[in-house]
């Protein structure tokens, strides 16, 4: 620690120098960045620390504001985006007003970027330190801003993690509307069969969540529903959707629901059974769904008529038109899950060769056999050998995989498709003890618990052959012993190239991010390198997103299993509840300010302002005279500062980001 | 791979809260390089600085500026026409100063655009590598009124 005397002006500054592990401290001389900030003008202490997020880091800061009396802190770490609110946090709790804090970012814009540099990196975390003590200088302390919470969540998707999260906040007392774009309830989940590890079947498991779903007063359901506009803030949100129509009234007897479908002569696509099967223009997935009420595929439908025939008009409307609808929502809590990766045409004989198929497709071609099959059939073909493929669109390498025309390459784990391959070769012996199972993988990734779902696998005599990373196998014709024929080098046999022929081929493939749809544009959500929506933080916040007032649960954010799923989702949904139960939320009061006593009222600013009632000119009594002066609405201000600019009195400025503090930034930097 | 680091000119980064700045952030997290003589500022949107902001980092030190928008995807209504009709009446002041105005470069990068964004900071650090420093002397800055009392 070094101390030094304090300025005149009574400022007392305090920084504190991150090691991050050795994140930091491998690359930056932090010793050195901690003598020369102690150098800084009104810098009182200076001092470093291995984890300056760890609780004794914090106690130390807080130890210093109170015994050596700081009115200013700056803390050269991570990313802000990690730990500004944490040490605002640590700074409130020392007693100083929470903006009277600055934040160094030492360790993405410097010792990761710079680590083969580091006597430029010392003198860059300097420089970065010596900015933040230049601007901390001209903070002031600030008040948040206190806004009334609307006491409804907006839930964007009805897939398992919708599901969960609206149940859990209506069972908190919790208004919801539950937006699903899909005309039906349930996601990807309602695909499934038997779930690992312990095979519960998939809609019988979610059947009382959809109930609940469906009987809450507290929950609105709209269903071909989609998000078209976002207004407001944090706690204030103004939703704006847009309702595809049913064209059925319901529910109907579960007669009249098998003659229409008998009826219909138009048919499309099963998307429930991913393609394999068709279904009728008008339908329902499967028995027990939620909505229980068929949907009228416009697009396939040729309005014959014949359902209005049997149903009778009332509850039959072809004309029915879109709709829009608007919901006003404290929070919103995206729900967007994934989408199973198909592989493009002749991925591993994918689309081209009889015989290769999904395993989310074999998990609807397992589920429609009858439960006392006695054989495995696929498309009329008995199958006696099954190959799966794993890691078939995850954990891609550059230079391996390829990633154009088809898509770009996704280097992440879609992390259940190890497990899922294990439980669907289980079932296969289980089920038809004749058939042999070959598992090709690169590694076997059922982590914790799910290694039992690997040593099943194992007991039931399935064949494990490892590929290699930079190798992958190929699936071709067979030579008449069987349909099909995977080479593959196997490295647990010392990288032998084995010849397994096979009548059937399922394709373990990855995990895609979900269409989240335009609210991602609107709300303006991080989307990370992946794709999928991103967190603030991994381990701190890892239900929030850094837009606030939202938050992720499910696949949306990353891969997951089903049991994860719902716990991601109950944690979004206990983090909204935190917002929704409250009367009032504090926002940051980082919006414009204006300084009345150089304001000349020439409104100039009101001009550029882009917000209705953000920024007006008001008539107030000054010195006497009725004078127009700018007036800032700090709830309608988004801070964006485009009133700043073209102040010719600087009189107007955002908290916490003025040009003065800038300016400072830049003499920092440039010294 | 990083431009060769020029530590006789320096490289000023703004980025917004929103989008580049956690761009820049995902370029740590890639540990990707870039050189060591730019730095990075965070403001709500650089809409917020005027042309006084820009001479100023010339004179006290900067020779290349990057402003990194949010690009059309700005959250800000009308924000992104704004900042390029400010960066258009730049170029001409830069223009009447005789200062390079490829010394300002505005760019979109979002909160991924890692490759764009080393790409950016690269091509200003070669464009400087051949037109050099700012010549700090030349470049007029108009008084303001005194800043506010911190």
């Amino acid at each position: 620690m070094t101390d030094s005397k304090a300025s005149p002006r009574d400022l007392r500054i305090g920084v504190y120098i991150c090691h991050c592990g050795g994140n930091i401290s491998d690359v930056v001389d932090c010793p050195k960045v901690v003598e020369a900030a102690a150098g800084f003008d009104d810098v009182v202490v200076s001092r470093e620390h291995s984890f300056m997020c760890s609780d004794p880091a914090q106690e130390m800061i807080i130890e210093d504001i109170r015994k050596q009396g700081l009115n200013r802190v700056v803390i050269a770490s991570c990313s802000p985006s990690l730990h500004e609110l944490t040490f605002r946090r640590t700074v409130e709790r020392g007693g100083l007003n929470p903006f009277l804090y600055e934040h160094a970012n030492i360790r993405e814009q410097v010792s990761w970027v710079h680590g083969s540099r580091p006597e430029e990196a010392t003198a860059k975390a300097i420089r970065l330190v010596r900015a933040a003590v230049g601007k901390v200088r001209l903070l002031t302390a600030e008040e948040r801003i206190g806004v009334e919470v609307l006491k409804r969540a907006l839930v964007v998707g009805g897939g398992l993690a919708g599901l969960r999260a609206a149940k859990s906040l209506a069972d908190q007392g919790i208004e919801v509307t539950l937006v699903e774009a899909s005309p039906f309830l349930g996601g990807h989940t309602a695909q499934l069969e038997h779930l690992f590890p312990h095979a519960d079947q998939a809609r019988e498991l979610m059947a009382p969540l959809l109930r609940g779903v469906a009987d809450s007063s507290r929950i609105e359901v709209l269903t071909r529903a989609k998000v078209v506009g976002v207004e407001g803030y944090f706690g204030n949100f103004q939703v704006e959707l847009e309702v595809q129509p049913r064209h059925i009234r319901g529910p109907l007897p579960a007669d009249k629901l098998a003659q229409i479908t008998e009826a219909c002569p138009k048919s499309a696509p099963s998307e429930f059974d991913y393609g394999l099967r068709e279904r009728k223009a008008i339908y329902m997935p499967y028995p027990g769904c939620v909505p229980e009420v068929p949907a009228v595929d416009m697009q396939s439908c040729s309005r014959c008529g014949k359902c209005e025939e049997i149903l009778g008009a009332d509850a039959v409307d072809f004309d029915e038109q879109a709709r829009r609808v608007k919901v006003d929502a404290g929070c919103v809590l995206m729900a967007t899950g994934f989408k199973p990766y198909e592989p493009y045409k002749g991925e591993l004989g994918y689309g081209e060769l009889e015989g290769v198929v999904t395993l989310a497709q074999f998990i609807r071609i397992l589920g429609a056999l009858p439960k006392d099959a006695g054989e495995l059939e696929v498309g009329g073909r008995k199958i006696q050998s099954v190959a799966l493929i794993h890691c078939v669109g995850s954990r891609e390498i550059d230079g391996v995989h390829d990633p154009s025309p088809h898509r770009p390459l996704r280097t992440y784990c879609s992390r259940v498709c190890c497990s899922a391959s294990l439980h669907a070769a289980s079932e296969i012996r289980e089920r038809f003890p004749g058939v042999n199972v070959f598992e090709l993988y690169r590694d076997i990734r059922s982590y914790g618990f799910y290694e039992e779902v690997f040593e099943r696998a194992s007991r039931n005599r399935v064949v494990f052959l490892k590929y290699s990373d930079y190798e992958i196998p190929v699936v071709k014709a067979g030579n008449g012993e069987a349909a099909l024929s995977v080479v593959v080098n196997d490295q647990l046999t010392g990288g032998k190239a084995v010849d397994v022929p096979v009548d059937l081929v399922v394709l373990a493939s990855a995990m895609e991010p979900g269409d989240a749809g335009e609210i991602v544009g609107l709300m303006k959500l991080p989307i990370g390198s992946d794709g999928f929506l991103l967190e603030v933080h991994p381990k701190l916040r890892p239900v929030e997103l850094a837009v606030e007032g939202v938050m992720v649960a499910g696949t949306a954010q990353a891969p997951m299993s089903t049991d994860e799923t719902s716990a991601a989702a109950c944690a979004a949904a206990a983090k909204a509840a935190r917002i929704l139960t409250r009367d009032e939320i504090p926002l940051d009061p980082f919006v414009a300010r204006v300084d009345l006593s150089r304001c000349q009222g020439e409104g100039l600013c009101v001009a550029q302002c882009g917000y209705d009632g953000a920024l007006q000119l008001e008539e107030i009594e000054q010195d006497g005279e009725k004078v127009k002066r700018a007036s800032v609405n700090a709830v309608l201000c988004k801070g964006c500062g485009a009133c700043v600019a073209v102040c010719p009195h600087r009189a107007i400025d955002i908290v916490g980001c003025t040009l003065d503090q800038l300016y400072r930034q830049v003499d920092g930097l440039c010294a | 791979m990083s431009a060769a680091s020029t530590p006789e000119t320096r490289i000023l980064l703004i980025t917004t809260a929103d989008s580049s700045y956690p761009g820049a952030d995902t370029v740590g997290q890639m540990h990707l390089g870039y050189p060591t003589n730019s730095s990075v500022i965070r403001v709500p949107d650089p809409v917020m600085l005027p042309e006084r902001f820009y001479l100023y980092c010339f004179k006290k030190g900067f020779d290349g500026i990057v402003v990194m928008s949010s690009g059309a995807e700005c959250p800000y209504e009308g924000s992104y026409e704004r900042l390029a009709k400010r960066l258009d009446r730049l170029t001409g002041v830069l223009k009447e100063q005789g200062i390079d105005f490829r010394r300002v470069k505005l760019c979109a990068i979002c909160t991924v655009c890692a490759a764009s964004f080393v790409r950016e900071v690269n091509q200003m650090a070669q464009l400087l590598d051949e037109i050099g420093p700012v010549d700090r002397d030349a470049v007029v800055l108009e008084e303001e009124p005194a800043a506010r009392a911190g």
